[in-house]
């Protein structure tokens, strides 16, 4: 492994964007994601690219919004506080079906909340945070690999659906340094006849986000998303299984307590207790289907998360049995750690 | 002035902003702690998410001893209004309404709250302490980082002079709002800073003061020269004193030569790297604005 670099996260993902061949990214200082401004502020003109710090995280988003309508590769990064003030720009990108990448390192909420990581992003990331029917495809890489590969990715995502894709980490991932190696560009292209670039020799491009004319319904605007996204759920679905062929308990958990769980997974085999890690990587489309399969041949499924209960509204959904489902969290910035995951499951009388 | 005005020999020895995490040096501290010794204990403060709310309000250990509330990053303004209405409608009439923000969350995310607060005439006072980038983050630019200062956000180097921007000219945008009483001050200049601090008190309406703070964090100067650096920016006029009130702009302070912007900048290390041609652009913004300003105000 010769090639590998150590990095932040936070600067991996600013890398991997330029790799995937994002000139445009739009910045509003907030903690803890900063590294990433810093580093596209260095790093995007001696590229030839465009950093441009706002003077807001509305005006962030808006700069987004038109980067894309131009048919640039756009991104913008932020944390929790600050993706709420994103929110109405991101609805109104996901109404023009404009592609954009949207960086959120999770910090302690409600409100101000504090600076270290967290996990209570998922409902405004995965419950469209803004107004009106409509996803944002979520991906919640659990390490600065992962950061950097799904980053490029997630532009590739974004380009063939024309969405906005999330990248769901928190802040420990953000401020995490790893060793990795750097993604490849994926060399897929796009064409995006709809951009407004100047309408030489063809008619002018509208980008609409309004619908008010009977012919042009909203309703029906609607059902076309609808279709984008039942597609997406059908094809985007990501998750990894660990140990989990044998498993009697299932932790369900993704980034940060998805590691953590790992560690406890280990500890909890020594002991001869059968327990596995159920990672989604995608939070929307939701592995349904598939966490569904896993929980019917288990006893116990433990929903592990920084926060005090969100995505464990979707494993509900996805086991479809209340009595089975638990839950384990802290929240405000603090981590669960091993001891405590290795209790609970212990609990359980495995 | 009066014989009653508050000086530093004659001010209350009552602290009301004791005990914060500010780093050694902080202008931003002694803006607020000096406001708040001219205020009293009858003041309520608004902070929104910056240096001052971040050392202000480490619970359990909170440095205000008057009544102190963290605001949204763009709400300050907005907030101040509603903590006026609530007095108001409380029927409490001896208490100031003040907010305290830095320069990011003055000029850019807050300035639209600020200017509907001004717009509506509210009895509130507006102190923004500029050290001249968003330094709780980390140091990146604002809209009130001046022309050649090192940020993370603007990194200076061969192609790069550090900020490409002059400062946003905030004074005169409060002032354009034909605002009951407007002021700039710096921390080098605690007289100047009192006397404004005293008028905005007892104006009817509303007021602002535009303070210039130090940062050794964020501009890599030594603590102990934050006072002198805060006078010698003033006196090189890269910032000045002055006053905005009955539709008309005083100059308080007219220096006959400037201190040599040169030896002033170099002592700080986010203007280390600037070269002789940078420093010239600088100068040529200041005379330009001085001219003006020499022409035009009292």
């Amino acid at each position: 492994m010769s090639d590998q670099i150590l990095m932040k996260g936070n600067e991996a993902v600013g890398e991997a964007a330029i790799i995937a061949g994002c000139r445009h990214y739009f910045a509003y200082p907030i903690t803890p994601q900063n590294e990433i401004p810093a580093y596209m502020a260095k790093r995007l003109p001696e590229v030839g690219g465009t950093f441009l710090q706002a003077e807001s995280e509305l005006a962030a988003i808006n700069m987004v919004f038109g980067a894309s309508a131009a048919g640039a590769r756009a991104m913008t990064s932020s944390s929790s506080p600050g993706i709420s003030l994103k929110q109405e720009g991101i609805s109104y990108i996901a109404g023009a079906e404009l592609p954009c990448v949207i960086v959120d390192m999770m910090r302690g909420g409600p409100g101000l909340g504090n600076i270290a990581g967290s996990q209570s992003d998922y409902f405004q990331a995965t419950r469209g945070g803004g107004n009106g029917d409509y996803r944002v495809l979520v991906i919640a890489p659990a390490s600065v690999q992962e950061l950097a590969d799904m980053t490029v990715k997630a532009f590739d995502l974004a380009d063939h659906y024309s969405i906005p894709v999330m990248i769901l980490g928190d802040g420990f991932l953000g401020q995490m340094s790893e060793p990795f190696t750097l993604p490849e560009p994926s060399g897929k292209t796009f064409d995006k006849p709809w951009a407004l670039t100047g309408a030489k020799g063809r008619k002018p491009n509208i980008i609409a986000s309004m619908r008010l004319t009977p012919e042009d319904l909203l309703e029906k605007h609607n059902l076309e998303l609808q279709k984008t996204y039942q597609e997406i759920e059908a094809n985007e679905v990501m998750y990894e299984s660990y140990l989990l062929d044998d498993a009697e308990y299932v932790i369900v958990a993704y980034g940060t307590s998805a590691r953590i769980s790992r560690s406890a997974i280990g500890e909890l085999r020594k002991e001869g207790i059968k327990v596995g890690l159920f990672r989604p990587l995608t939070l929307w489309p939701y592995p349904y289907k598939e966490l569904k399969a896993v929980s019917d041949r288990a006893k116990k499924v433990l929903t592990v998360e920084m926060s005090l209960g969100q995505m464990v509204e979707d494993v509900r959904l996805a086991v479809q049995n209340d009595s089975k489902v638990d839950f384990y969290g802290r929240t405000g910035g603090m981590l669960p750690v091993s001891e405590e995951i290795i209790r609970k499951v212990r609990s359980y009388g495995g | 002035m009066s014989s009653n005005r508050i000086t530093v020999k004659n001010m209350t020895d009552k602290e009301y902003f004791l005990g914060h995490k500010a780093c050694a040096g902080c202008g931003g501290s002694l803006a607020v702690r000096l406001a708040l010794k001219v205020f009293g204990d009858r003041t309520f403060a608004a902070l929104p998410a910056g240096c001052m709310s971040a050392v202000g309000f480490i619970y359990p250990q909170m440095a205000f001893l008057n009544n102190a509330i963290i605001s949204t990053f763009p709400g300050t303004g907005s907030m101040l209004s509603g903590m006026r209405a609530g007095l108001d409608a409380l029927g409490v009439k001896d208490a100031h309404v003040v907010g305290f923000a830095g320069d990011g969350g003055t000029a850019d995310i807050g300035l639209q709250a600020l200017s509907g607060a001004i717009d509506r005439r509210e009895k509130i006072i507006y102190i923004c302490y500029d050290n001249e980038a968003y330094m709780n983050t980390g140091v990146q630019k604002s809209g009130l980082t001046p022309y050649g200062a090192r940020t993370t956000t603007s990194p200076a180097g061969n192609n790069l002079p550090g900020s490409v921007m002059q400062k946003k000219n905030l004074f005169e945008i409060v002032a354009a709002h034909d605002i009951a009483y407007a002021a700039t001050a710096s921390v080098g200049y605690p007289q100047d800073y009192l006397n404004k601090l005293s008028k905005a008190a007892a104006v009817e309406g509303t007021s602002y003061i535009h303070i210039y703070a130090t940062c050794p964090t964020g501009w890599g100067t030594p603590t102990e020269t934050s006072v002198s650096l805060a006078k010698e920016a003033v006196d090189s006029g890269l910032w000045y004193l002055a006053e905005y009130e009955d539709g008309a702009f005083t100059l308080n302070r007219k220096p006959k030569e400037f201190f040599p912007v040169k030896e002033h900048l170099l002592k700080q290390g986010r203007f280390k790297h600037l070269k002789d041609s940078d420093i010239k652009v600088i100068e040529e913004a200041r005379d330009k604005k001085w001219k003006r300003m020499l022409e035009k105000w009292n």
